[in-house]
């Protein structure tokens, strides 16, 4: 749903949001006032109990036993560090308000949960339904789930090999929350386990694409205009076919074993189509995937591995420059506790693009494509202080090859149980305009969010 | 004449069992029956807890999960698993935690929200739990190889040890004095110093309860003495020797919280 925008709107959403705190807070002040005379008996018993106040273990009645209900409402800001084509300076201008509600049947959950949002850069007042499903969760050796859900597998941070379920781009340029950078996809996902092997399987009816960058609010090098552009519309053409993905998963001995298989299509525009109608837009070519992954302590730490083999079946012999060849991806990964509160983790990460002389023959410009060899470095630092109210975290992703790098500074903040404060940085370095971070030295941004839970 | 033997044999059995009783519990044994005690009671078990916790200006943050937990073997292997259910911001994430005597444990924190499972390194125990003054040590138990101990005086409520980390590197105290109540052997005071002698650590039990005949910390209070920053824990609807699946302990409720053992 996307209604037209108006400035007021803001003002509105903003207005109804608070009333609706302030509604939320007065019907557990009731609540909680009901209680205070039995938790107070208590209290004469036991000397600290002022401590809790009229904190009766959060429950309200066997009602809310069944009915769970929580969200926050966020303010989120952001804007460029440097002029881009996109024509605004924002880069990220946004009120949310998540309602997250679950029911707990005997037999079964009702899960939803759901964003509105009115987004001052696309000029809209949108919502993203994040979950809406039922799990079955009582069968004997099986867990179901239908609907809308946000799945996530493999051993990369910030790095996905087998995992193919849609991510959003855009959210994590923006400096959204981490959550968002897992789009939700509407699946039927059935968990099944046999003694200590675990098979999963995810069936979506619908191909569900990443929410990759548009032109909407960042801009990308174009490499048939050969141009960092921001187009208003960005037509591509999509597919409504079905994706299967499967896992068997194992752990022996401490270590995670998995393997992993994908029939779909790749979750990013990688082909341009040439059939009449649609001549010149992007579309998304069909993509078979397996491979295969490792994770277990080593060295005081921990460490993982991770193999996917990506096969463009429309383009096998890597012959047409249309569409993105054949890949194997290769990921190396530890992590450690430097010292107490303090983690390092590092990665490497090989895309290593098969049939290269054939994409080299066909190339319009063969100096621009993507290396044979794509390597991308990754370091990982977190800091928790002040009993793990502050997390000071820098993530940098540096490829040797493309000579480009990506940087994320971010503070969190966490005042109390309700309060929450964030601020950070996407920063792109990059040589040539034409590489995978270094197109977007424009959308370089710094970022804050205040949000409220409840 | 055997009536006679048989009372002055029990005159002097008397004083002998009190003399045994002294000298029968070595202070390794004494730390190992409060290791099993404080944290291997029955079998298997479940509780729910909460925690205050208050930093040096007063500001409080809450955690509150359910915990249940299965002893593989007495002093030995553990499997637990905590499911949180406040505050919102870390609602339905789960914790799993594979504990071994002999090699480090293994973690796992179930993200719902990305439907994330990261493993956790094993790394330093003296970290805080969930941000609490609670270590993750002080919940699971530190191991009593860990320690050399001194028995340094005994009363009529408890035995007062004094535990020397072996690698003191490993460890932000010098070392602590527990108190282990005679009866029950539960802690009931753990003091930690530095190396100066002074006390910059307490943990406090203040209350138990006595739940399927096992006496049961309910209440317990741990404080930074240097910034009066504290952590309270509460206990309730405790229970034993509930006969937990092993499957319970898995992946899968990670992802599906076994409900069934949570209400």
């Amino acid at each position: 749903m996307k209604l037209s925008y108006q400035k007021d709107f803001i003002l509105i959403s903003l207005l109804a949001l608070l009333s609706c705190f302030s509604s939320e807070s007065l019907s557990k002040n009731n609540t909680s006032f009901d209680l205070e005379q039995e938790v107070s008996q208590e209290n004469s018993k036991d000397s600290s109990n002022d401590l809790w106040g009229d904190d009766d273990w959060g429950e309200e009645s066997n009602q809310s036993q069944l009915w769970q209900l929580s969200g926050f409402a966020e303010i989120g800001l952001g804007q460029f560090t440097q002029e881009n084509v996109t024509g605004s300076n924002l880069s990220l201008s946004e009120l949310r308000g998540q309602l997250d509600t679950k029911y707990s049947g005997d037999w079964f959950s009702f899960n939803a949960k759901g964003d509105l949002l009115v987004d001052e850069i696309i000029e809209e007042i949108d919502y993203d339904i994040r979950e809406l499903n039922f799990a079955i969760n009582t069968l004997d050796n099986t867990d179901l789930i239908i609907g809308r859900q946000v799945i996530t597998w493999g051993t990369g941070d910030y790095l996905f090999l087998n995992d193919l379920f849609s991510k959003d781009w855009q959210s994590f340029f923006a400096g959204r929350d981490d959550v968002y950078l897992k789009a939700p996809n509407d699946a039927v996902r059935i968990l099944h386990y046999l003694g200590d092997l675990t098979l999963d399987f995810v069936y979506s009816p619908k191909f569900t694409a990443d929410r990759f960058l548009t032109g909407e609010r960042f801009s990308f090098y174009s490499p048939f205009q050969q141009a960092i552009v921001a187009p208003n519309n960005f037509p591509v053409v999509t597919t409504e076919s079905e994706q299967y993905s499967l896992r068997l998963a194992t752990t022996i001995n401490s270590v995670e074993y998995a393997i992993y298989g994908y029939e779909g299509f790749w979750t990013t525009p990688v082909g341009v189509y040439r059939q009449a109608g649609n001549f010149g837009e992007s579309y998304f070519p069909k993509l078979n995937s397996y491979g295969a992954s490792a994770r277990t302590p080593a060295f005081g730490g921990l460490f993982h591995t991770e193999i996917a083999v990506y096969n463009s079946i429309e383009d096998n012999n890597g012959s047409d420059p249309f569409i993105a060849n054949d890949q194997i991806r290769l990921l190396l990964g530890f992590e450690l506790e430097l010292a107490s509160d303090v983690i390092g983790a590092f990665q490497y990460y090989l895309e290593h693009t098969q049939n290269y002389r054939a994409l080299e023959s066909t190339a319009s410009d063969p100096a621009r494509l993507v290396d044979e060899n794509r390597q991308v470095i990754t370091f990982r630092l977190t800091h928790l202080s002040f009993q793990q109210t502050l997390t000071s975290s820098l993530f940098v992703f540096y490829s040797p090859t493309d000579q480009d790098a990506f940087i994320k500074p971010s503070v969190t903040y966490r005042y109390d149980d309700n309060w929450q404060f964030s601020s950070g940085a996407n920063i792109f370095i990059g040589e040539k305009e034409y590489t995978f971070f270094g197109q977007h030295e424009d959308n370089s941004n710094i970022w804050m969010r205040f949000r409220y839970s409840y | 004449m055997n009536r006679l033997i048989k009372k002055s044999m029990a005159v002097l059995m008397v004083p002998l069992s009190f003399f045994a009783h002294a000298s029968d519990l070595t202070v390794d044994k004494i730390i190992s029956k409060s290791n099993l005690a404080a944290y291997y009671t029955a079998k298997d078990g479940r509780a729910e807890a909460r925690m205050m916790i208050v930093d040096k200006n007063g500001n409080k943050q809450m955690r509150q999960f359910t915990i249940l937990r299965q002893d593989v073997e007495d002093a030995g292997q553990q499997n637990m698993l905590v499911v949180f259910s406040r505050p919102t911001d870390v609602k339905g994430t789960v914790f799993r935690v594979e504990k071994h005597v002999s090699q480090d444990d293994n973690r796992w924190l179930y993200l719902p929200a990305l439907d994330l499972v990261k493993r956790i390194s094993a790394g330093d125990k003296r970290t805080s739990f969930v941000g609490s003054h609670f270590y993750y040590e002080d919940v699971s138990g530190r191991n009593p190889k860990e320690d050399d101990f001194e028995l340094l005086r005994e009363t009529d409520k408890s035995y007062v040890i004094k535990g020397i980390p072996k690698d003191p590197e490993s460890v932000e105290f010098s070392y602590y004095q527990v108190s282990v109540d005679v009866d029950t052997f539960i802690p009931m005071e753990v003091i930690y110093f530095d190396n100066q002698d002074k006390a910059i650590r307490k943990m406090t039990v203040i209350k138990t309860q006595k739940i399927q005949g096992y006496t049961t910390v309910v209440h317990a209070r741990i404080e930074q003495l240097g910034d009066g920053s504290f952590t309270e824990m509460q206990f309730r609807n405790i229970r034993y020797d509930l006969n937990l699946p092993a499957t319970v302990f898995s992946e899968r409720s990670l992802r599906n919280p076994p409900t069934k053992w949570l209400k």
